[in-house]
């Protein structure tokens, strides 16, 4: 857990609270409906805010984010860009975009795919999609934030 | 301080994204320039006690590579210092142009995929999604290019590109809309036309100002040369959660299951940041758990009463 959270019956505010799941508890993940995930928690079952639940292996991440020191040292100083590529695999680094040429003939067949206003709601209501109104969410306060466990990126 | 400075500005730029900076932002910008100027792009609060640079007359001819780690650059200073006292090309027709080459020469480095059905598709999806902003009737262009990287990119003007290799990882349409919002966010806040004002493309920018500027051309090369050199440093971190937080709003008010985003930020915060494919993205973003725990954050009880949207599961055109 990233945060503090209620465990609930079901997916929704509406539903009974069973239990409150601090941050830092170990949780397993069973399934997602929606913003809802539901979780096993000291023999519990219930649902929590997907956003409460970190999913990634913490582990697996301390180890890379090591290695991402690496090859940031490297991209600071004089390897600019370059990192390590598997042969064969077409990569998209600093170099590789800064070594491109303009390319007309893809750009015009990039326009030959364009979706007029009409198609894309069309293509909405095909999918059962309706437009509702939303406010954009404002940037939480700077207090809360937490930094990354490797420090503030150098570049 | 600078640095707080531009997030203001990019703040400001919530109420008026149209092309005239507003008085107050002016205002910000006198401010600024009774202060120290300093470059924005890895400016830490520490800068507050050096001098003001004196010289605009350094070449701006410049090795980042022979450069110490952590000196600021003359002409990052001159572009921070020039950011605020020139308008950027604004105009429609300029930020098209600018499109269009940077568009280009990202295409000149990996091709659309040859998928007639995946690229209409993913503009159907884009279109909608970007018709719920408050640009809905830019030229909004969408690809899916041939590339194993994992990455987006959002280039000005409504050019919108995913990787093949982002693209597998996806698995629904609401996921895929959750990663076009991120970047359709870039676009109508024009965090790609600030950050190449505050870096040294400024003056091929202001060159670029009532000009058709042709591909292929020595101009356009070396403007392109400027372009990926400043987008491979990386936006400001918080125009990364900034796209973040509209990427889940602009799904959202599609009708899609606003929490696709979250759920790609998730699956790509697996991938080991030693993997290759990777590199340009971890290099250039905030870790991917790290934007979730911002979303998280932002997010909070806000959306608790907002019903479910759909992830389209079954529409999503697969690839391999």
């Amino acid at each position: 857990m990233i945060r503090d959270d209620q465990l609930r019956a079901a997916a929704s505010t509406a539903a009974a609270v069973t239990a409150q799941v601090p941050r830092g508890a170990k949780v397993e993940v069973l399934a997602r409906q929606g913003g809802w995930v539901q979780i096993k928690v000291s023999g519990q079952t219930g649902w929590v805010r997907m956003l409460s639940v970190r999913t990634t292996d913490t582990a697996q991440r301390d180890v890379g984010g090591e290695l991402a020191g690496v090859i940031g040292m490297g991209t600071r100083q004089a390897d600019t860009g370059r990192v390590v590529s598997v042969a064969g695999v077409r990569g998209l680094n600093e170099q590789d975009l800064k070594a491109a040429r303009f390319n007309a003939q893809e750009l015009e067949r990039l326009d030959r795919y364009v979706v007029s206003r009409d198609e894309a709601q069309s293509f909405a209501r095909e999918g059962g999609l309706a437009a509702r109104s939303l406010d954009y969410l404002p940037a939480p306060a700077q207090a809360n934030r937490q930094s990354s466990p490797w420090g503030e990126p150098q570049w | 301080m600078v640095k707080s400075a531009f997030i203001v500005a990019l703040a400001l730029s919530a109420f008026g994204i149209t092309a005239q900076a507003s008085s107050a932002e002016r205002a910000l910008r006198d401010l600024l320039l009774s202060r120290q100027p300093a470059q924005a792009q890895d400016s830490k609060p520490t800068s507050q006690g050096k001098p003001a640079p004196s010289t605009v007359a350094t070449p701006p001819q410049q090795t980042p590579q022979a450069q110490p780690k952590r000196r600021p650059r003359t002409a990052d200073l001159l572009g921070g210092l020039l950011s605020f006292v020139a308008e950027p090309p604004q105009t429609l027709e300029e930020e098209r142009n600018i499109g269009r080459t940077v568009a280009g020469s990202l295409l000149g480095a990996a091709p659309l995929v040859h998928d007639d059905q995946l690229q209409r598709y993913v503009n159907l999806v884009g279109r909608w999604v970007a018709l719920q902003s408050e640009r809905p009737d830019l030229e909004w262009r969408f690809g899916v290019i041939d590339s194993e990287d994992i990455n987006a990119f959002a280039i000005p003007g409504g050019y919108i590109f995913v990787t093949r290799g982002l693209y597998r990882r996806l698995n629904s349409e609401a996921e895929l809309a959750g990663v076009l919002g991120h970047e359709i966010g870039h676009v109508i806040r024009k965090h790609h036309l600030r950050m190449m004002q505050q870096s040294r493309a400024l003056a091929d920018l202001g060159a670029v100002v009532g000009k058709r500027m042709e591909g292929g051309s020595a101009f356009a090369r070396n403007f392109m040369g400027n372009f990926w050199e400043a987008l491979a440093r990386g936006l400001d971190k918080d125009a990364e959660y900034e796209a973040d937080r509209i990427g889940m709003v602009l799904a959202a008010r599609a009708g899609y299951d606003a929490y696709g985003l979250p759920a790609v930020l998730q699956e790509i915060g697996r991938v080991s940041a030693s993997d290759s494919r990777v590199a340009f993205l971890f290099k250039t973003h905030p870790h991917p758990d790290d934007r979730f725990a911002m979303l998280s954050e932002a997010v909070g009880s806000r959306l608790d009463n907002l019903p479910e949207g759909k992830d389209l599961t079954a529409r999503f055109y697969r690839i391999h």
